[in-house]
């Protein structure tokens, strides 16, 4: 089944970069996902809510190309998405297990740029660029294990950015972060996509966060996962952890994804 | 904290000394025979003469050449299947069963069938080490590579990297902890294999040095090799030490 | 997975080995090679059931048995008294540090002509060198053990007032024996590899020696089934050393401590 997208556009899903279209997952006798319709537009950021145990990982994971769908397809750029690829880059939640200890921070983030095959010198001059943008300019020699969980996640961001990929998929990137590095990167984060204009498939459990991040907030159903709620976020940009989390469209958000998510426990 | 361990460290040589005094003193009152006991003089200035007229310097350069010789062949050995078998499911079907039955042979016993193959030579010494030295580091460096966290080969996936890259970058990196306990391990193998062989073999080096002047009741002479034979084992592990604190660097540095 | 993909693993490794042992059947067979260093398996075979039959296997796997047995009872034993000592007695560690790591170096094989002068040929020489080199992974093992043991437990032995005896075989001893118990496992392993080389070397007794005899004498076939039988002792030995240690010390902990030292 392969799919054109060549710029015959019936509808705007058309245009989308990224899309599942009826995705569905069975693993042996569990039904993980079922009927998952989503399209991402080029610079589009989707953030993904939902309880434990709901699928969101496993949605990135089919996004990535890390797995494949039992039912429909994931298609990247209209083609079916086989699997795992540069142009759309990973950032783990385990940022730990991600990077690699016996490099630097430095070493960690030219890792994608060697197998681009970029000259030593073009290297260096990247990486260091990319450190500057991550705000870890003049900590490249350190080793993760010298860093702080937020330092590490940085260096993962900035491995991922060095890949120039046209999509992002985060998975619960600053989950195991603290409350104030998780706001600070969350600002830095959202300045960095602005500069890049990178499409972004956000996961996180923290609902307000979703909101504050993105442009569309999905939530998923349990048992079996799938699609039960999105909500345009029609809050202005640059976002503002003051004024925009006090915003009351942000809290009529806030108060629908609250009750969804009460719901779906249930 | 460096001068209390220093402080420690002088103490525990004052003892050995001390050791060293007691062995003296036995040997003097000839409490053990000085044909199978010679007094700490005897025996360092048999070390002294060995190294004056170069016999002693000779015999231990062999050893040390086929030690180090046997011990490099057989790294590289066990480093290369050990990484086969680590990145290819079909290697590790097929070699692991007779990995396992050959493993538990004592590679001494193996001597007999080397002298077979190929006679009291130089090739069987080093084939005799070869074999005994490589168990450790091929399975470290199995082991290693099955321990590579999954998220870094889906990391590694993501980005296209070829095998050869996965192998380098990756798998061989993380499996280095594991791989240099083995080479010390197995370099203390090669050292015994080293000497096993000569002494078997009659090559040139401590170890037939050691059974000749154990044959001709020269203990003197018997004791130093064996010191000799002492402080290469200390000294090659304090090397391997030293270069696995370098090469691992990353770990120490990343304790917070 | 399923069990069938497991059962076609299981026989992917056994293609190897015998492939070989049926090309060296054929090789010999059909090439009428008469070699001084090869025998095909199934004379190997023959000269197994031979040496089996007219006592020659029994007698010289009792010798190296005996000679790696009694070794390994006296250093092993050696071994933990000094782990436990060094263990316990912070000051006595480290005083004994200089000396220890002098002498542990030394290839326990470079002893053999010591004891060869002291003892002669025979049980005590190949015994001597099998203690010297099963002294030292049980100390270390031992000493790291008991080091590893949380002090919390110390702290429950003061509590109790329980007598240096007691604290010693009521707590000491039972938290560190997983640990020591591994090295039990090592120190077998180094009883066995040490005795046959012992008596390949220099000694006049054991499996070592006779296939040392069977080369000299020029009968690869017996030769290659006591090189096969030593394998089988000490595949055996080890596999009875694994089964033991699960059946006492069904933990992870000792598992995993197991897996690095074999």
């Amino acid at each position: 089944m392969d799919g054109t997208g060549d710029g015959t556009a019936v509808t705007a899903e058309a245009d989308a970069i990224l899309e599942l279209k009826g995705a569905g997952l069975i693993i042996g006798s569990r039904e993980i996902l079922r009927g998952i319709d989503l399209a991402i537009a080029p610079g589009e950021f989707v953030c993904v809510v939902g309880p434990s145990g709901c699928g969101k990982t496993t949605l990135l994971r089919l996004l990535a190309g890390l797995m494949l769908p039992t039912a429909g397809e994931v298609t990247y750029r209209g083609a079916p998405v086989r699997r795992a690829s540069r142009d759309v880059a990973i950032v783990f939640q385990d940022y730990g297990n991600a990077l690699l200890p016996w490099r630097t921070a430095a070493a960690n983030v030219a890792l994608p740029l060697e197998t681009m095959g970029l000259a030593r010198d073009e290297r260096a001059a990247r990486v260091e660029t990319l450190l500057r943008t991550v705000g870890l300019e003049g900590h490249g020699e350190k080793f993760p294990g010298q860093m702080s969980g937020g330092m590490q996640q940085r260096v993962q961001i900035a491995r991922c950015l060095a890949q120039s990929p046209s999509v992002l998929l985060m998975d619960e990137p600053f989950g195991a972060l603290d409350a104030m590095t998780r706001q600070g990167l969350q600002d830095e984060f959202l300045g960095l996509v602005a500069q890049n204009s990178v499409t972004t498939f956000f996961v996180t459990h923290d609902l307000e966060e979703a909101i504050y991040l993105g442009d569309r907030v999905i939530g998923l159903l349990p048992n079996p996962g799938r699609v039960g709620i999105a909500l345009d976020v029609g809050l202005p940009r640059p976002r503002n952890q003051l004024t925009t989390r006090e915003d009351p469209e942000f809290l009529r958000l806030r108060r629908a994804l609250f009750d969804f998510i009460a719901r779906a426990e249930a | 904290m460096r001068r209390a361990r220093l402080a420690t460290l002088a103490a525990s040589f004052l003892v050995a000394v001390g050791f060293v005094l007691l062995w003296q003193a036995i040997a003097d009152a000839r409490l053990v025979s000085p044909v199978f006991l010679p007094g700490p003089d005897r025996a360092w200035s048999a070390l002294v003469d060995g190294f004056q007229n170069g016999t002693l310097i000779q015999k231990w350069t062999g050893t040390l050449e086929r030690m180090v010789y046997g011990w490099l062949l057989a790294s590289a050995l066990g480093i290369c299947v050990g990484a086969l078998i680590g990145i290819s499911q079909a290697a590790r079907a097929y070699l692991s069963t007779t990995i396992e039955l050959v493993r538990p042979l004592p590679a001494s016993a193996a001597i007999p069938v080397a002298i077979a193959f190929l006679g009291l030579s130089e090739s069987m010494v080093l084939s005799v080490i070869a074999f005994g030295a490589v168990w450790p580091t091929l399975l470290a460096t199995v082991h290693g590579f099955s321990t590579v966290h999954p998220r870094l080969y889906e990391v590694a996936t993501a980005l296209g990297m070829s095998r050869l890259a996965v192998i380098r970058k990756i798998a061989l990196p993380h499996s280095m902890p594991d791989i240099l306990a083995a080479l010390r391990l197995s370099l203390t193998i090669a050292l015994i294999l080293s000497v096993v062989g000569e002494m078997l073999a009659s090559r040139d080096g401590l170890g037939s040095w050691i059974l000749l002047a154990a044959r001709s009741f020269r203990s003197q002479d018997l004791f130093a090799g064996v010191i000799l034979l002492g402080v290469t084992g200390f000294v090659s592990a304090m090397l391997l030490n030293l270069v696995e604190a370098w090469l691992l660097r990353w770990r120490s540095e990343g304790r917070r | 997975m399923s069990g069938r993909a497991a059962q076609r693993i299981d026989l992917r490794g056994m293609v190897l080995p015998v492939a070989l042992v049926a090309a060296a059947e054929l090789l010999v067979r059909s090439r009428g090679l008469r070699s001084d260093a090869i025998a095909a398996p199934s004379e190997v075979l023959l000269a197994w059931l031979r040496a089996l039959v007219d006592g020659t296997l029994l007698s010289a796997t009792a010798e190296t048995l005996a000679c790696a047995v009694a070794g390994l009872a006296i250093g092993f034993t050696l071994g933990v008294v000094l782990g436990t000592i060094f263990g316990l007695r912070g000051l006595v560690d480290e005083l004994m540090e200089v000396t220890i790591e002098a002498i542990r170096p030394i290839p326990p094989v470079a002893l053999i002509p010591i004891a060869l002068l002291v003892y002669g040929f025979g049980y005590r020489l190949e015994i001597a060198i099998v203690v010297f080199a099963t002294l030292w992974p049980a100390m270390i093992f031992t000493r790291t053990a008991i080091r590893g043991i949380a002090p919390r437990l110390f702290e429950v032995a003061k509590a109790l007032e329980l007598s240096p005896r007691e604290r010693i075989f009521k707590i000491v001893i039972p938290a560190a024996l997983p640990q020591i118990f591994v090295a039990l496992r090592l120190s077998a392993a180094i009883s066995l590899i040490v005795a046959v080389t012992v008596e390949v070397t220099a000694n006049t007794i054991g499996l070592g020696h006779e296939m040392m005899m069977a080369q000299s004498s020029l009968h690869p076939d017996l030769m290659l089934a006591l090189l096969v039988w030593t394998g089988v002792l000490g595949w055996m030995i080890n596999a009875a050393m694994l089964l033991a240690q699960r059946l006492l010390f069904p933990s992870s902990i000792a598992e995993r401590t197991g897996e690095a030292a074999r």
